[in-house]
C-alpha cells in the first residue's frame, strides 16, 4: 500500500496540536468519570488477586463493576479498541493511566531515550500480563482479602488493607510501588509494568489506524523527547495519544491506515 | 413458612408491618428537620455483617430520611469487623452475626447493649423445575445426583451447609455426589442456576439478592438441622457512640416494625416476628 493511502497528516501547527491535547484531556477526565471508581475499587478494595475480571463472583456490592455490569461490556470493547486503534485506551481513556502521566509531569527522569533499558523494560508488562492470566485462569483466581461490600471510603480501604492476606498485600504494594516509582521515572508503571497495557501491545500490531512514521523521518528523535511514554509513533508503547502530532520537522508523523 | 418461598409467612408479617406503618403514619411522622435538632451529631457510624447489607441500606436509606441524619455504613464479614472492634477500631453501631461476638464485645465493654435483630435461615436451592426432583434433605445424597457445594467459602457460607449434612447423617454419601467443591457461595449459585448442580444449600437470604432473585428453587429442611451459632444477628449500642440517644433510636428502628419489614424482605426471620421471638428464646439472644 503507498504510504500515504488513507493516511492523514497529522495536525502541525500549533493551535492544532494544543487542541488535540485538550480534546485527549477532557477524554481522559470523562473516562475517569466513568471508570475511575472501578479502576480505584480495582486497587485498594478488590478482594481479587486479578482485578477487574471476576465482577460477577464479587461480594462488593458498591463497586461499579457490580453496579452498572460494566464487566462483560469493557472486556469486549477493550480488545476491539486495540484491533481498531491500538493502545488508544492507554492514552486516552485509562484513569491510571491519566494518574500515571500526572506523576510523570513531577519525575525528575523522562527517560525519553532509546538504550539497552528502555528497549527491554517493556517487556515487564508481558511478564505482567502473563501472571495474571496465570493467577487468573490457572490458579482460579484465589479471593485473598475480606470484601467490604459496603463501606466509607477511607475506612472500607484501611479495613481492606487490615484484613487482606500475604498474597494481596504483595501485589498491591507491588502495584502500589511501581506507580510510586513514576515519581522518579515519568510513567514507570504504564511503560514497563502495566498487565493491561501488556496485553494491549501485543495486540496493537493487528491495528488498523494508529500514528506512524513516513519515510521522511531522519531520526532525530524530536518526537521521542516529547512523548510521554518514551517512544516513537508505531513502535513499542506508542498509545497514539497524538502528543508528537507536530513535533516533526520533517512532516513525517502521519495518522491513518498504518502502511503494510 | 408455608410454602417454598415463604410467600404466605411473607405476605402475613408484610400486612402486619404495613398496618404498623399505615397507624404510625396516623400518628404523624415527625420533620428530619425537627428530629435532627434531638440529636448532638448528625452523622452515624454503623457497622453491620456484610450478609445484612441488603436489608441495611434501604433501612438506613429510610432512617435518613425520618431524622436527617446521615448514615455512614459499613457492611463486611463480621467476624474481620468484630477483630478490628475487639482491636483498636471503632464504630457506634454494629449489627453483626454469632452471638458469642456481641457477647465477646459486651464483655471487653466496647459494647454498651444489644438486643435480638434477625436470623438466618437455611435451603436447598435447585435450578428452576428443580430437575433432579429433590424434596428432602436426604435425597442430596441419593446416587446421581449432583451436589454443589463450596466448603471453603468464607465463614458461614461453606461450614454451615457442611454441619447441616453431618446432622443429618448423609455427609459422606453427599460428598461423594459432588461436581463442585468451591470457595464461593456466589459461584455455587450459578453453577445451580445453570444446571451444572442439582443442588445445593445456601441461606435463604442469598436466593433474594437480586442477582439470584427468581432464578432458583427453593426447598426446605427441618429447622432441627441448622447449625446454630450463624443463626443469629445482633444490633448493639457501641462504647464510642458520639450520641448515645442517636445509636440506640438507631437499634430501636431496626427493631422497629417499620425496620424489621426490610430484612424480612431480604430473607431474614425478623427477631419480632413469632418465629423470631421463638428463636429467641431457644437460642438464648439476651443481653444479660
Amino acid at each position: 500500500m503507498p504510504e500515504n493511502t488513507l493516511a492523514a497528516a497529522a495536525p502541525s501547527s500549533a493551535l492544532a496540536k494544543i487542541r488535540l491535547s485538550v480534546w485527549r484531556r477532557l477524554t481522559q477526565l470523562g473516562m475517569l468519570a466513568v471508570l475511575g471508581q472501578w479502576s480505584f475499587y480495582g486497587v485498594f478494595r478488590c478482594p481479587f488477586i486479578v482485578p477487574y475480571v471476576s465482577c460477577q463472583n464479587c461480594p462488593v456490592i458498591t463497586c461499579h463493576g457490580r453496579l452498572l455490569t460494566m464487566f462483560w461490556g469493557f472486556w469486549l470493547l477493550l480488545p476491539l479498541s486495540a484491533l481498531l486503534v491500538g493502545r488508544a485506551f492507554c492514552g486516552w481513556a485509562c484513569p491510571g493511566g491519566l494518574a500515571n502521566q500526572m506523576l510523570g509531569k513531577l519525575a525528575p527522569l523522562k527517560l525519553r531515550t532509546r538504550n539497552l533499558f528502555t528497549r527491554v523494560a517493556p517487556w515487564g508488562a508481558l511478564l505482567a500480563a502473563a501472571g495474571c492470566l496465570y493467577v487468573w485462569l490457572a490458579m482460579g483466581q484465589p479471593r485473598t482479602n475480606i470484601p467490604i461490600r459496603v463501606g466509607e471510603f477511607f475506612g472500607a480501604v484501611r479495613l481492606t488493607f487490615e484484613h487482606a492476606d500475604l498474597f494481596w498485600l504483595v501485589r498491591t504494594f507491588t502495584v502500589l510501588g511501581l506507580v510510586a516509582l513514576g515519581l522518579v521515572v515519568a510513567n514507570f508503571w504504564c511503560r514497563f509494568a502495566c498487565p493491561t497495557g501488556g496485553a494491549l501491545e501485543m495486540l496493537k500490531r493487528f491495528s488498523l489506524f494508529g500514528f506512524f512514521m513516513t519515510s521522511a523521518c531522519n531520526g532525530c528523535d524530536k518526537c521521542l523527547r516529547v512523548c510521554e511514554m518514551g517512544t516513537r509513533p508505531a513502535e513499542k508503547n506508542c498509545t497514539n495519544c497524538g502528543d508528537c502530532a507536530g513535533s516533526c520537522p520533517q512532516d513525517a508523523i502521519r495518522f491513518g491506515r498504518k502502511p503494510s | 413458612m408455608n410454602n417454598a418461598d415463604g410467600t404466605n409467612c411473607r405476605r402475613n408479617f408484610l400486612k402486619t408491618m404495613a398496618g404498623s406503618a399505615v397507624a404510625l403514619a396516623g400518628l404523624g411522622a415527625p420533620l428530619p428537620q425537627a428530629r435532627a435538632a434531638a440529636y448532638s451529631q448528625n452523622l452515624l457510624q454503623v457497622w453491620s455483617c456484610g450478609g445484612l447489607a441488603e436489608a441495611m441500606n434501604p433501612a438506613n436509606e429510610l432512617f435518613e430520611s425520618r431524622t436527617g441524619v446521615r448514615v455512614s455504613y459499613t457492611g463486611a464479614f463480621a467476624a474481620a469487623l468484630g477483630k478490628s472492634l475487639l482491636g483498636s477500631s471503632t464504630t457506634e453501631v454494629f449489627a453483626g452475626r454469632v452471638l458469642d461476638l456481641a457477647k465477646k464485645l459486651r464483655q471487653s465493654g466496647k459494647m454498651t447493649s444489644f438486643k435480638p435483630l434477625c436470623f438466618t435461615s437455611y435451603v436447598m436451592v435447585t435450578p428452576k423445575g428443580n430437575p433432579a426432583r429433590i424434596e428432602k434433605i436426604e435425597d442430596m445424597a441419593r446416587p446421581g445426583v449432583k451436589v454443589v457445594l463450596a466448603p471453603e467459602a468464607s465463614p458461614p457460607g461453606g461450614a454451615a451447609a457442611i454441619n447441616v449434612l453431618k446432622k443429618a447423617g448423609i455427609h459422606d454419601a453427599v460428598m461423594k455426589n459432588c461436581v463442585t467443591l468451591g470457595s464461593c457461595v456466589q459461584r455455587t449459585m450459578d453453577d445451580v442456576i445453570s444446571g451444572k448442580g442439582d443442588v445445593s444449600i445456601v441461606e435463604l437470604r442469598v436466593t433474594r439478592i437480586p442477582q439470584f432473585s427468581g432464578r432458583v428453587d427453593v426447598v426446605e429442611f427441618p429447622e432441627a438441622l441448622f447449625p446454630p451459632p450463624p443463626l443469629t444477628f445482633t444490633v448493639g449500642v457501641m462504647k464510642h457512640a458520639k450520641d448515645p440517644k442517636l445509636a440506640g433510636d438507631y437499634a430501636e428502628f431496626l427493631t422497629s416494625p417499620e425496620g424489621q419489614a426490610f430484612f424480612e424482605r431480604a430473607g431474614f426471620i425478623p427477631a419480632i416476628s413469632d418465629k423470631g421471638m421463638a428463636l429467641v428464646e431457644k437460642l438464648g439472644v439476651k443481653d444479660a
